[in-house]
């Protein structure tokens, strides 16, 4: 990829942002990989390979973009997605359209990065349209600023056609989170799969927010939606998990975790089951509370102090 | 030396431990011996110092040092350890990372690789994940493989033998034999008198208290022979021969 002479000094800023993030720079530069990399409101770069069609453009605060996985094309290689906001203050709009064309498959992994803002707002929507024996998986990783002042709204609309296979992680555990409202929903035609997973650990006031729904509507569509939470310090944390069984033979498993650390966290969990389809399968499992003392004395009898324990689980748990 | 004097636990207003005295010395092994439901665990996790089970009275010293008052994490860093009856799984974290406590413990990767091979396990072990993917032989051969690691002075297998198969419990002697090399303590905590028979010294538990203490043989022979349909109709008695002890 070449970044536009104009915007080199922003790449700069963005690529030291996106290091921080646990990306690899190189990967944006490298012409074997689908990239693109967003700044503010503006498109600083963008790559495309053989089988993946990338459009892009500005939008009012932001940048929309279409990305296509050509018909049974399978892309050896992830395309980088890199979403930053170099600023103090603001608001970045991100609307993406994903289309994986039947038989095809691709990895994406997803990078956003607003390490300097302390008044940032960030939208993003997504939909997400995966075909026929398709396969997209979604790897998306979070970095924000420490003063905690990083608003994301997230939600992503995605249908999963005969067959198709979707993964999708969501991860913010290096940073401080600000606020987090993150909406998806998975619509999975007959013999689709669907596993969703989120990771986030909330310090200071750190308000969270998770609904992952599954809508099992193909016969023998499988979906799990998985959440880690881990809330120290005043955290607030909402999460619902939903699964609709509404065909036969579908299953569909909700889990969450919600591990506190700290007097004044408050967190909470819904799971929602419903059945209409007297074939389909539910399952939910949720705990929530301090972690478990089994596992505390275990590490603690070999010469761990709990505060120790509980961050060597606590790590795990978020790896 | 680790010497128990007159504990007394009460759980939930129920008399647990009543009176206990019990010593182990340095490089023996020890079995306690008993039905389930005896008192056993509770020993172990007195020992160990686990939270919720620090006796009402009576004092715990090592080598002559008291330590009633000291945490669980503060005994381990004085040589004594535990593997659970029951093990925990840890999502996300590797066998080797769980061996070397994440760093906490510098040894070498061939280090790890010969604690596992004591246990029965091989190299590719160490990138599994101590999750729910482990099978339970599995993860009882990781956690002694772990006991292993500490270099312990004292270790505590409570019911080393609980969900494993009988090739498991040659794997558990060889463990065993491994320790001894190193002049580690062992306390077996067990209700089985086959394994109880394979050591220096046996304790026999009966409702809170030391029943019968004394050679392997003698202890496992009373605890077949007395032990299977007893409903403790001496306990009065027994306080009191303990006391005796």
């Amino acid at each position: 990829m070449r970044i536009a002479p104009d915007y080199s000094k922003e790449f700069e800023r963005l690529a030291e942002a996106y290091e921080k993030s646990g990306g690899d720079t190189s990967n944006l530069l490298d012409k074997r990989i689908a990239s693109i990399i967003i700044s503010g409101d503006k498109v600083i770069g963008l790559n495309n390979v053989d089988g993946v069609e990338i459009e892009a453009g500005k939008q009012e605060f932001g940048v929309w973009a279409k990305i296509r996985i050509l018909k049974d094309k399978k892309i050896q290689m992830p395309i980088h997605l890199c979403t930053g906001f170099l600023g103090k203050e603001g608001e970045q709009r991100v609307n993406f359209e994903f289309i994986v064309e039947d038989g095809a498959s691709v990895n994406f992994i997803s990078h956003c990065s607003f390490p300097w803002s302390t008044k940032l707002t960030h939208k993003m929507t997504a939909i997400v349209r995966i075909g026929k024996n398709a396969t997209m998986t979604y790897a998306d990783a979070h970095f924000h600023s420490e003063e905690g002042g990083v608003t994301v709204i997230s939600d992503t609309h995605a249908v999963v056609e005969e067959n198709g296979k979707y993964k999708n992680s969501f991860e913010l555990t290096k940073t401080r989170v600000g606020k987090l409202v993150v909406k998806m929903d998975v619509d999975l035609k007959d013999g689709a799969i669907a596993d969703l997973e989120s990771k986030v650990r909330g310090r200071a006031d750190d308000d969270i927010s998770i609904k992952e729904s599954l809508g099992l509507n193909g016969k023998e569509a499988h979906g799990i939606a998985k959440s880690r939470i881990v809330a120290t310090e005043k955290t607030r944390a909402r999460i619902v998990n939903e699964a609709f069984g509404n065909a036969p033979y579908s299953k569909g498993h909700i889990e969450c975790t919600e591990v506190t650390k700290g007097p004044d966290v408050d967190v909470a969990t819904l799971p929602v089951l419903k059945v209409t389809n007297d074939l389909s399968e539910l399952t939910h499992e949720a705990s929530i509370g301090r972690i478990n003392s089994r596992q505390l004395d275990t590490l603690m009898a070999k010469g761990m102090t709990e505060e120790e324990a509980t961050e060597f689980i606590i790590k795990g748990m978020l790896s | 030396m680790l010497e128990l004097r007159d504990i007394y636990l009460e759980l939930g207003g129920k008399p647990i431990l009543k009176k206990l005295n019990m010593k182990f010395e340095e490089g023996k092994r020890y079995t306690i011996l008993g039905n389930n439901g005896t008192g056993k665990s509770t020993i172990a996790n007195v020992i160990m110092g686990v939270e919720g089970y620090k006796p009402q009275s009576g004092r715990i010293y090592l080598d002559g040092q008291d330590i009633t008052d000291l945490n669980i994490s503060q005994r381990a860093q004085l040589g004594i350890t535990i593997a659970f009856q029951e093990n925990v799984r840890f999502e996300g974290i590797k066998i080797y990372d769980y061996l070397t406590l994440g760093g906490k413990i510098k040894k070498s990767l061939d280090d790890v690789k010969k604690a596992l091979k004591i246990v029965g396990l091989n190299e590719d072990y160490t990138k599994r994940y101590v999750d729910a993917a482990l099978s339970g032989g599995e993860r009882k051969r990781v956690e002694l493989a772990s006991v292993y690691m500490l270099d312990p002075k004292y270790v505590i297998l409570d019911e080393p033998d609980s969900g494993i198969d009988m090739m498991s419990i040659d794997t558990i002697n060889t463990f065993i034999n491994h320790l001894r090399e190193r002049n580690v303590t062992v306390i077996t905590i067990t209700h089985r008198e086959e394994i109880a028979i394979d050591c220096d010294y046996s304790y026999l538990i009966c409702s809170g208290i030391v029943l019968k203490a004394g050679k392997p043989e003698e202890i496992a022979e009373y605890y077949k022979s007395m032990c299977d349909a007893c409903d403790h109709p001496n306990e009065i008695q027994l306080i009191k021969e303990n006391d005796a002890i």
